[in-house]
Order: C-alpha cells, then structure tokens, then sequence
C-alpha cells in the first residue's frame, strides 16, 4: 500500500508555533482562574472502562469513543470525556474528604465519532472545573463567575455569551404530557433544532389545546434576558417546570446585582445538554466560532451512579474552538513570537566553554539558542 | 455594516426565495441580480446574501460562515447537519417518495435495491422498518434507474408527479413532505440575536400571508 507518510488520521492535527504558544497562554490562563477559586488540579486516566463513560455520559455519548478490549476482554474506551471519571473519584477515592469538592482539569478527550461536521475534532483538549456537595444557587453562581472571569480575561470583551436554561423547565412538559422515552427524545430533538413547524405537528398528536400547543411551541423561541421569565410563566403552570423557572429567575436576579447581564442570555430552547444534567445547563458561545465552545451545568445524580449521590456542578471550555477564534484576534496572551534569544558568542568552537557559557546565561533566566552546527 | 450572512440555495426555488426575502425588505438591485457574483449585499447594506447549491448551505451555516440560510427540508434531512430550523417558509412544497415501475414493491427479493439522490434518508427509511436494501447512489436523472432495471425503485423528490409519470413510474409511499425553511447557526442564534429575530419576524409575517393566500 503506497501513501505519504505525512497522513495521518482524519479529525487530528499538528499544533507548533504561534498557535501551540497561544494553546499553552490560554490553558495557562484559564488554569490559573480555576487556581483562582480554589479548584484543585486533577489528571484521570487517559484509558478507562467503557462501562465507566456509559455510566457517565450515557450509551448513545459514551459509543463515539474509540474502543478497544483490555487484556481480560474488558471494554475499554479513549476517555471521551473527564466529567465520568472525575465523578468516580468523588465519590470513591475522595468519598470521605470534606465538601465541598472543587477539581480543575486540562486534558485531552478523543471521539471516533465527531460530534458534527463543524466540531469535526477527534482529539481536543478540554478545560474544565467540577463542584462537589454544594446544593442551590451558590454553586451555579460560582460556575456562572469562573466562567465569566475566564472568557473576560481572554480579552474577549463583549464577543462572547453564556446561555443559560434549566432542564427541569423541559422535564416538568413533558411529564405533564405524560411522554414516553421516545416521545421525550423527539420533543427533545425538535425544540432542539428550534424547529417549530415540525414541534406544531408532533404535539398535535396529544391531547392539548391549540392554546397549549402553540405555547409550547413559543418555548422554542425564547431567549433573551430577565423578561422572557415572565413570558415563559405565562406559559408554561406545571408545578415542575414552574419552580425551575422560580430557581431561574432567582439565578437571574442575582446576575442582574453582579452585573453579568451583559454576558448571559436565558435560552429556554436549550436542551441539547446531555442525559445527566439535572438542573441548570449553560452553553458558552464566542464571535467567530460556529458551535458552542464550553458547555456545563448541574449534574447531581451523577455520582450516584458510582455509589455516592451528591449535588454537583461543572462547566469544560473547549480548547481548541477557543484558540481557533483567539487566533485571529488581537490577544495579549501570549506574546506572538517568542523572546528573542541572545546568540551564543560567536567563533567559539570549544564545546566546554560554549556549554559554559549558556548554562551560566540560563541562571540568569536568558533565552540561549546554540548554534551547534558549527 | 453586513449584520446577516444569509446563504440561498440556488437551483429549485431560488426565485421563490428571493421573493419571499424581498417582501420581508431584503432586496437585491437588478444590477446585483445580473451580475454573475456569488456574494450580494442587499440594498439596506444588512445582509449579505450568497449563492451556493442546496446541499452546501446546511454545509456554510453549520460552519458559521452564514448566519442564516434559506433551504429545503429534503436538504437538510439529507445532510444531518447540526442546524436551527426556526421556521418553515411555506414555499418550495415536494414530497420525498419511494416510486416503482408497478407502484409497489417487488416481492420476495434478498435485498431491495433503491437509487436515490438521498442515501441517508433512504437509509434511515428503510432501516426503521427493518427492510434490508442495497443503496445505489446516483446523482440524477434517477427515474431512469427504475425505468432501465439498475434498481427495483427510487427514492426522490417528487414535486407535480409529472416526470415519474412520463418515465412509467407510479409512488409507492410518500416518506415525508418537504418545504423550505430557514435555518439558523447556533452561534448567531445567540450571539447576532437581535438580527436573527428580526429577520425571523418579517419572514414570518410574510409567510403567513403566503399560507393564508
């Protein structure tokens, strides 16, 4: 078989230079803001059990990774996400440390199977934070502010936007409408998409009012600030999704006091969020990037599929959208070309007092590049 | 300032678009429209509105290249792309349908085997019911492949039923129905969505008046 081999598989890349500089600044920076706030550095295994991302993320989440079989025939998977396994530790290895539990992470995940054609990625680095044992607004407050303080210190201005919704909202409707599994996931999937004509049609098939149907079919439609609250309790008066919106307005009153306004959106059509969120989910979205670059939100019966339930939350930045759009900006993080290096003394041919010489100049923290083709 | 990319498939409904556009306020000079670029302002200096064939607009906004993109239902079921779909636009109806020579299905074959500009969609159709098919995929004239024996039957759009029938094809079940719709990036959902709902609002009002008529 003839092929170059500069191939390489598809959905990887090469980082070096400019952009690996600017990789290293924001993974530095966005570390140093999670350090920041007392979230506490953690590196799970590269290679894991299969079962411990279905018990995680969900089947459907957990089969696009890349699998392979252990020496004993046991199902093992590329991690295609830290949350899983982070959780595990939660509640396993850190079960009996005080809460609460604040873990930070930069780690590279990997899918076979890309999430869409514009996240075509197979391997990218995710920067993300977990909060363990902590029930209420608190928790998501502090998620809403490590984030904000990121993507603010990325000199991202007013380029960029947290979304920010409750799954509860969605889950009190559809229990009200007594859906099935199925029928869950198809209303999912359309509000999803925004697609109203189609939602129209689908709850067409249940007993509600045409008052009601096309209520919540307005729900695909809002987003926006504090007052699409209002609308949306106009609405929608299931008990369930009722105190969802309670929580969120609460959630939304106190953005308004920490002036975060301007940097957050409530987006009741957001539901794309994975099987395991269990309150409020957020969506991070930058000028200049096609799809969502982070993701997060409450996930509290989590670990509770690995034997400890506690409330929990988190949010991860993708890395590589990130410094996709950073790279074409003017950024001050970090410097676009390295320090320049002070040459090493010219017409020295002994290797001794070359090797000397440098060493003494890296004691002083000086760039040395050696010119040893000499 | 360009506030709106909005991609336009061209072909099928192009003109149907452009109308449709037009009377929500986005216009294009005639000058504009004679010319042979890919890449229009409108008058208002808004938008932008750019041409590309159908199956690369889901392509252009899912990237986020365009905003918003204006194209139909069969497309977007085709391609799978990662889209909002806000609004049907109530123009550039079709159905998408199975047809055979005898306007049923052939009995007692191993694998059914169908040509058809819209493999996904075929594969999915057939896959849900648990019919095994060997997909032969073309990229038109498919009516001929039914005709001429390549495949027991097609899966195509069918608008006025004419073309099946003038090549001795009868439907054998409509999949699903078809019309135009505007999508939207995820991204500009959020981040342009003053623009995104302005837009969405003329455009609803004018399809409205459309449907009503």
């Amino acid at each position: 078989m003839f092929e170059p081999l500069s191939k390489i598989p598809d959905g990887m890349r090469y980082y070096f230079g400019a952009e690996a500089r600017l990789r290293r600044g924001v993974e530095d920076a966005v570390m140093a803001v999670f350090d920041g706030w007392s979230y506490e550095e953690i590196t799970t295994p590269c290679v894991d059990y299969l079962a411990l991302f279905e018990r995680g993320m969900g089947y459907e989440q957990a089969h696009r990774s890349f699998r392979f079989t252990d020496t004993d025939g046991r199902m093992l998977a590329l991690r295609p996400d830290v949350t899983s396994s982070v959780a595990r530790s939660a509640a396993t290895l850190f079960a009996d440390r005080p809460r609460p539990l604040r873990f930070c992470y930069a780690s590279q995940v990997f899918r076979q199977q890309p999430l869409s054609h514009a996240l075509w990625r197979r391997e990218g680095k995710q920067l993300g934070c977990e909060l363990f044992g902590v029930e209420g607004l608190n928790a998501e407050i502090e998620m809403l502010c490590v984030a904000t303080e990121i993507l603010t210190g990325l000199k991202l201005g007013h380029d960029f936007r947290v979304t920010i919704n409750s799954v509860e909202i969605f889950n009190g409707i559809c229990e009200y409408l007594a859906f099935d599994d199925s029928q869950r996931e198809l209303m999912r999937q359309l509000l999803d998409r925004r697609d109203a004509a189609e939602l129209q049609k689908f709850l067409g098939g249940f007993a509600t009012t045409d008052i009601e149907r096309t209520s919540f079919v307005r729900l695909t439609q809002l987003s926006g600030k504090g007052e699409i609250l209002e609308e949306a309790r106009r609405i929608i008066t299931n008990p369930r999704s009722v105190a969802a919106l309670e929580n969120l307005a609460a959630l939304w009153r106190i953005i308004q006091t920490l002036d975060l306004t301007n940097f957050c959106d409530i987006d009741l059509g957001d539901v794309s969020g994975l099987d395991y969120y269990t309150g409020l989910t957020c969506k991070i979205y930058v000028r200049g990037a096609g799809a969502h670059v982070g993701s997060g939100g409450r996930y509290d019966h989590l670990t509770a599929n690995f034997g400890r339930a506690e409330p929990a939350v988190g949010f991860v930045l993708d890395l590589d959208s990130l410094t996709d759009v950073l790279m074409h900006r003017e950024t001050a993080i970090p410097p676009a070309t390295p320090n320049a290096a002070t040459p090493s003394p010219a017409r020295e041919t002994d290797p001794a007092t070359l090797f000397t010489d440098a060493r003494r100049r890296r004691e002083r923290r000086e760039r040395v590049s050696i010119d040893c083709v000499r | 300032m360009t506030e709106l990319t909005i991609a336009v498939a061209k072909g099928r409904m192009q003109d149907e678009a452009l109308r449709l556009l037009a009377r929500a306020g986005i216009r294009l000079s005639q000058a504009a429209l004679r010319s042979r670029r890919l890449a229009i302002e409108d008058e208002s200096g808004a938008h932008r509105l750019i041409f590309v064939k159908p199956s690369d607009v889901p392509v252009y906004v899912e990237h986020g290249i365009a905003d918003c993109g204006i194209v139909g239902r069969d497309v977007l079921l085709e391609s799978g792309a990662d889209l909002l779909q806000p609004l049907d636009l109530r123009i550039g109806y079709c159905r998408i349908a199975v047809a055979s020579g005898a306007g049923e299905f052939p009995k007692a074959t191993g694998a059914l085997r169908v040509a058809t500009k819209y493999p996904r969609i075929t594969a999915a159709h057939f896959g849900a019911r648990g019919v095994p098919v060997e997909i032969i995929q073309l990229s038109g004239s498919v009516e001929l492949a039914a005709a001429l024996g390549l495949a027991h039957c097609i899966v195509d759009l069918v608008e006025t039923g004419r073309t099946l029938s003038e090549n001795g094809l009868k439907v054998v079940e409509v999949i699903t129905e078809s019309s135009a719709r505007l999508v939207v990036n995820r991204a500009s959902y959020q981040l342009k969505a003053a623009a995104v709902s302005r837009l969405m609002g003329s455009l609803r009002v004018e399809t409205e008046v459309e449907g009503a008529a």
